[in-house]
């Protein structure tokens, strides 16, 4: 009977998975005929200006995903009829560096036209790619007309690269995904912790409950202290002015961190006063309320920076 | 009779001098968007500096703007922006472009352009901007297709999930004439 049923329920979600194949299909057929087309063309040449065949030039819709190769003729030229939108284009070659261009967009009204010059692949001969040569922000040497960034007036602090700086960048971000990740592993004996705790104190005569709160609150407690020190440790960045949620979650650390050190304090008053038969009284009648305000502080410090990357 | 040659030669001279114009670039907002299935970020900056060029009929622009520059709003995310695209690296992002003087006159202009951007360098072919004249200012707006990848730059990840590769960017920019 339930057999049967599954087998009933799984024809009609396949026939209806179906359906819905055969419709999208339909449309995107319909919607393919009535797109505009536009033309693609262009000439590839070596850095002597000589044009190059046989050249494998590669179309990639950068809507769609879908790619398209023509190869370049005698004259060095090519040409796709493609839809319009945008697309990536590489050039491949024997002997020269792969190329690419990163966006060259198809009208309808107009062919377009990308002509582009390939470098000789020199690597073998300890020469760098074309790309590093240039680099980093470099004026083109293309023209003396060209502006420069000395134009610009832009200070030396602005243009050079400073390769410390980015290493404690580095740094700091790996220690703060670190700081992240074991932060939400925390979250889970935290939770079960206090999900615990009634039944650990109260009217419980029992110690196995108690004993399993105690060590889920101690594992708390031990990734709690890894947490915190991959935020401590975090290098600082001279010059950064805290905006936006880290200044929230930062906050909530004044809370959660003196909790997460009295919260276990008053715990083991508590569990003192219980394993001599006595009712929990004084101060260690505080560890429930100051457990709760600590993970509550504690999620919200996580949640004000978990909805952001 | 020397005096009066030399005048007819300065005057001759003169307006081929006066054909080498150049652009400077006033107010701008350069504007970039990532997206997470959870989350949508923007990262302004207005501390873009840009200078054309003209000479013979094509004028030649460079647009620089630092990397830390960006505000998201949200120093944590600037930082981890600034580390994954190599700021302190390759402190500055550049745009280099080529345009016939006469695309000044007109109402939308398509610009080749090249964009050095974490120590890598990216093409973008017939990129449409719209151009609106006001005296001897001109105000382009459009939007720049980049994606994470033509950078290299690994996507920032939220949750193990990392952002899209599309981070267009939008141009907002008011240039004008000396």
């Amino acid at each position: 009977m339930l057999r049967n049923t599954c087998r009933g329920w799984r024809r009609g979600v396949l026939g209806l998975a179906f359906s819905v194949c055969l419709s999208s299909a339909l449309a995107l057929s319909a919607a393919a005929q009535t797109v505009d087309t536009g033309v693609l063309t262009g000439t590839v040449t070596d850095a002597s200006g000589a044009v190059v065949a046989n050249v494998t030039v590669t179309a990639t819709s950068i809507d769609t995903g879908q790619t398209r190769s023509v190869t370049t003729g005698a004259d060095g030229s090519f040409r796709f009829d493609a839809p319009r939108g945008g697309y990536r284009l590489k050039f491949e070659a024997a002997g020269f560096t792969t190329s690419e261009v990163a966006s060259v967009t198809v009208e309808g009204t107009a062919p377009s036209v990308v002509d582009k010059k390939l470098e000789a692949n020199d690597q073998v001969n300890g020469k760098p790619p074309a790309q590093q040569e240039n680099l980093p922000n470099a004026p083109s040497p293309s023209s003396n007309t060209a502006p420069s960034l000395a134009d610009l007036g832009l200070t030396p602090e602005q243009t050079q690269g400073n390769a410390r700086e980015q290493a404690l960048l580095d740094k700091r971000t790996h220690m703060l995904k670190i700081h992240q990740r074991v932060g939400l592993i925390t979250t889970i004996p935290l939770v079960a912790t206090v999900i615990l705790g009634p039944g650990a104190g109260g009217k419980s005569e029992g110690t196995a409950t108690r004993d399993l709160h105690v060590a889920l609150g101690a594992l708390t407690g031990d990734l709690y202290g890894i947490t915190a020190y991959y935020a401590i440790r975090a290098p600082r960045i001279k010059g950064t002015q805290k905006r936006g949620p880290i200044r929230f979650h930062e906050a909530m650390a004044w809370i959660h961190g003196p909790g997460m050190i009295l919260t276990p304090i008053l715990g083991a008053m508590a569990f003192s006063q219980k394993n001599n038969g006595e009712k929990v009284h004084g101060l260690a009648a505080a560890h429930g309320p100051v457990a709760i305000v600590t993970a509550g502080a504690f999620g919200a410090a996580l949640l004000s920076v978990s909805v952001k990357f | 009779m020397e005096k009066k040659i030399l005048i007819a030669v300065l005057l001759v001279a003169l307006p081929a001098f006066a054909a080498d114009s150049q652009w400077i670039l006033n107010q701008n907002t350069l504007t970039y968007h990532v997206s997470h299935p959870l989350h949508q970020s923007e990262g302004m900056s207005h501390a873009a500096k840009g200078k054309g060029v003209c000479h013979e009929g094509q004028c030649q622009f460079l647009i620089a703007v630092p990397v830390k520059s960006f505000d998201s709003g949200d120093s944590n995310r600037d930082l981890h922006m600034l580390q994954v695209t190599r700021g302190a690296e390759f402190p500055l992002v550049t745009v280099r472009t080529r345009l016939p003087e006469s695309a000044a006159t007109s109402s939308t202009v398509n610009a080749d352009l090249e964009i050095q951007f974490a120590g890598q360098t990216a093409q973008y072919k017939q990129i449409p901007f719209k151009l609106e004249t006001h005296g001897g200012e001109i105000h382009i707006t459009g939007t720049i297709p980049a994606t994470l990848s033509d950078f290299k730059i690994d996507p920032p990840s939220l949750l193990t999930i990392p952002v899209k590769n599309e981070m267009p960017v939008r141009v907002d920019m008011t240039w004008h004439s000396q």
